[in-house]
């Protein structure tokens, strides 16, 4: 029977790939996504789940381990964070060249200078560019929704992608919520067996992957992952219209709103802080101020046509990055560079500016999102933006 | 709709037939600056270029009578000279030969 429990977001994460019915797992221990794995292993251990538990030398070796499983048919999953993600950096590009639909978890953490324990999305956000299906969840639900979501579309023949399904550390990965467990046979309904076509490892007919090519092959390769970017979308809204109706959901695949209808002023966010985010809109409401927030799905494929539609109703967005791009265009995040490429061919577009807020595993207080819609309803009044980026509780 | 020239085609995932003998997709040969030169008469056939090689271009001939060399996969790096237990090897400059692999039209 489907039953409601209290699970931090590492264990609704290990819940969901559970149900996945994986057949490979690989495992290094780094915080706070190796609490998914201590789960995983248990039940590998007390026979709840039958998988080949693997445990690499390091990160790089869990994914060499996955690569190799899946290039042989098997449905894997892995993790990390923080350094352990860009640790294995290299193995990022050769899975996605290889259209290997290998799931890994990250529970982001603050990349070490010199050592951070804290969640902060530049770990997740350094790979955004290798050929990944990328996106954060705000709760431990919507991330045990997420890895069923995910495997499900990596393993469509039309898109063989590998996927990074992120969730902010600790704020998720630690903080348990009520997650609503479905029925096996729903999940079974919505996720059939992974079919993995002709690409895959058979000595009865013998193949190689990832072998050199000649220089002017590497175009058409990254040719076939554009290709398979530029079909994605549709997938997308496919499966998680199916997850909803199978499962009694109801999320939007790329942009989700609140209070919009009548806002003036928005804030755009990814994962965690979206919920500190509500209480503030709540107070803000009550104090009169239209605010509203739009919270991204996935920021690999960018939806840069309903991000575009979401924000155009808007004076003036406040995109809240989360992660740092030292010497960008914006001068912060990478957020607000996409978010105003999106914008650019509007006829009218709303003003923007960015935040650097979660830094590090800092929350944010109410009282820094009061000061960000403060600014955001100067710049509305002023019809301007005074600039690129604000660091928030770190300047007036 | 994309045009894919069709020398240049990849197979889906760059998942290739695995190559029976050699690797038609991966020609290194034209990588070399200089090449390996046998003096049959110094060569005693003790194996070591062919033991050495990490490109596999030095085999026995079919009679077992002496070891051919692999001009399309051998990039020179001269492994196999330096293993010559009898000096029957030599290094000699790409650019002398007539078939250089430099005056090939096409690099790659």
């Amino acid at each position: 029977m489907a039953k409601e429990l209290l699970l931090s977001g590492c264990a609704a994460a290990a819940q969901a790939v559970k149900m996945a019915r994986v057949d490979v797992i690989c495992s290094y221990p780094i915080r706070p996504y190796t609490a998914a794995m201590m789960e995983l292993a248990k039940m590998v251990n007390n026979g709840e789940l039958d998988a080949e538990f693997v445990h690499g030398e390091g990160e790089h070796a869990q994914l060499a381990v996955v690569y190799g499983a899946s290039a042989a048919g098997a449905r894997v999953f892995t993790g990390s964070s923080g350094v352990g993600v860009t640790y294995a950096f290299e193995n990022y590009s050769p899975i996605s060249g290889g259209r290997l639909p290998v799931q890994m978890m990250i529970a982001d953490r603050a990349l070490d200078p010199p050592g951070d324990f804290g969640s902060e999305h530049t770990d997740a956000m350094s790979a955004r560019d290798q050929g990944w299906i990328m996106g954060w969840a705000e709760t431990p639900q919507e991330a045990f929704d997420n890895h069923l979501i995910n495997y499900r579309i990596g393993e469509d023949r039309r898109v063989m992608l590998p996927q990074f399904v992120c969730q902010d550390g600790y704020f998720v990965s630690h903080i348990p919520g009520k997650v609503k467990i479905p029925d096996q046979a729903q999940v079974d309904e919505f996720l059939p067996p992974y079919a993995p076509g002709t690409h895959v490892l058979d000595p009865q007919q013998p193949c190689s992957h990832g072998p050199q090519i000649r220089p002017d092959q590497g175009a058409i390769m990254d040719l076939q992952r554009g290709e398979a970017f530029l079909n994605l979308p549709p997938v997308i809204e496919e499966v998680i219209d199916g997850y909803n109706r199978i499962m009694g959901r109801s999320y939007s695949p790329w942009v989700e709103e609140f209070m919009t209808g009548d806002a003036e002023i928005a804030f755009f966010l990814q994962g965690a802080h979206a919920a500190t985010a509500r209480h503030a809109i709540r107070h803000l409401r009550d104090q009169g101020v239209k605010a509203g927030l739009v919270k991204l799905r996935f920021v690999r494929p960018w939806p840069a046509r309903q991000v575009a539609e979401s924000l155009s109703k808007f004076k003036a967005v406040g995109v809240i990055e989360t992660s740092t791009s030292y010497g960008g265009s914006m001068r912060g995040g990478n957020l607000l560079a996409e978010v105003r490429a999106s914008l650019y061919d509007l006829p009218e577009r709303p003003l923007t500016t960015s935040f650097m807020a979660g830094l590090g595993g800092d929350v944010i207080p109410l009282q820094e999102f009061y000061w960000m819609a403060q600014k955001l309803a100067d710049a509305a009044k002023a019809g301007r933006v005074e600039k690129t980026v604000y660091w928030a509780g770190l300047e007036h | 709709m994309f045009e894919i020239p069709k020398d240049r085609a990849v197979p889906f995932g760059c998942v290739t037939a695995a190559p029976v003998g050699e690797q038609p997709m991966m020609i290194t040969g034209n990588w070399r600056e200089y090449r390996p030169v046998l003096d049959q008469e110094k060569c005693n056939l003790c194996m070591n270029c062919v033991a050495f090689c990490p490109d596999a271009c030095w085999q026995l001939d079919g009679a077992e009578e002496e070891v051919v060399w692999n001009a399309k996969y051998c990039k020179g790096c001269l492994i196999c000279v330096n293993e010559c237990s009898t000096d029957a090897l030599s290094k000699a400059y790409e650019l002398d030969f007539p078939d250089g692999v430099v005056r090939l039209e096409k690099p790659f």
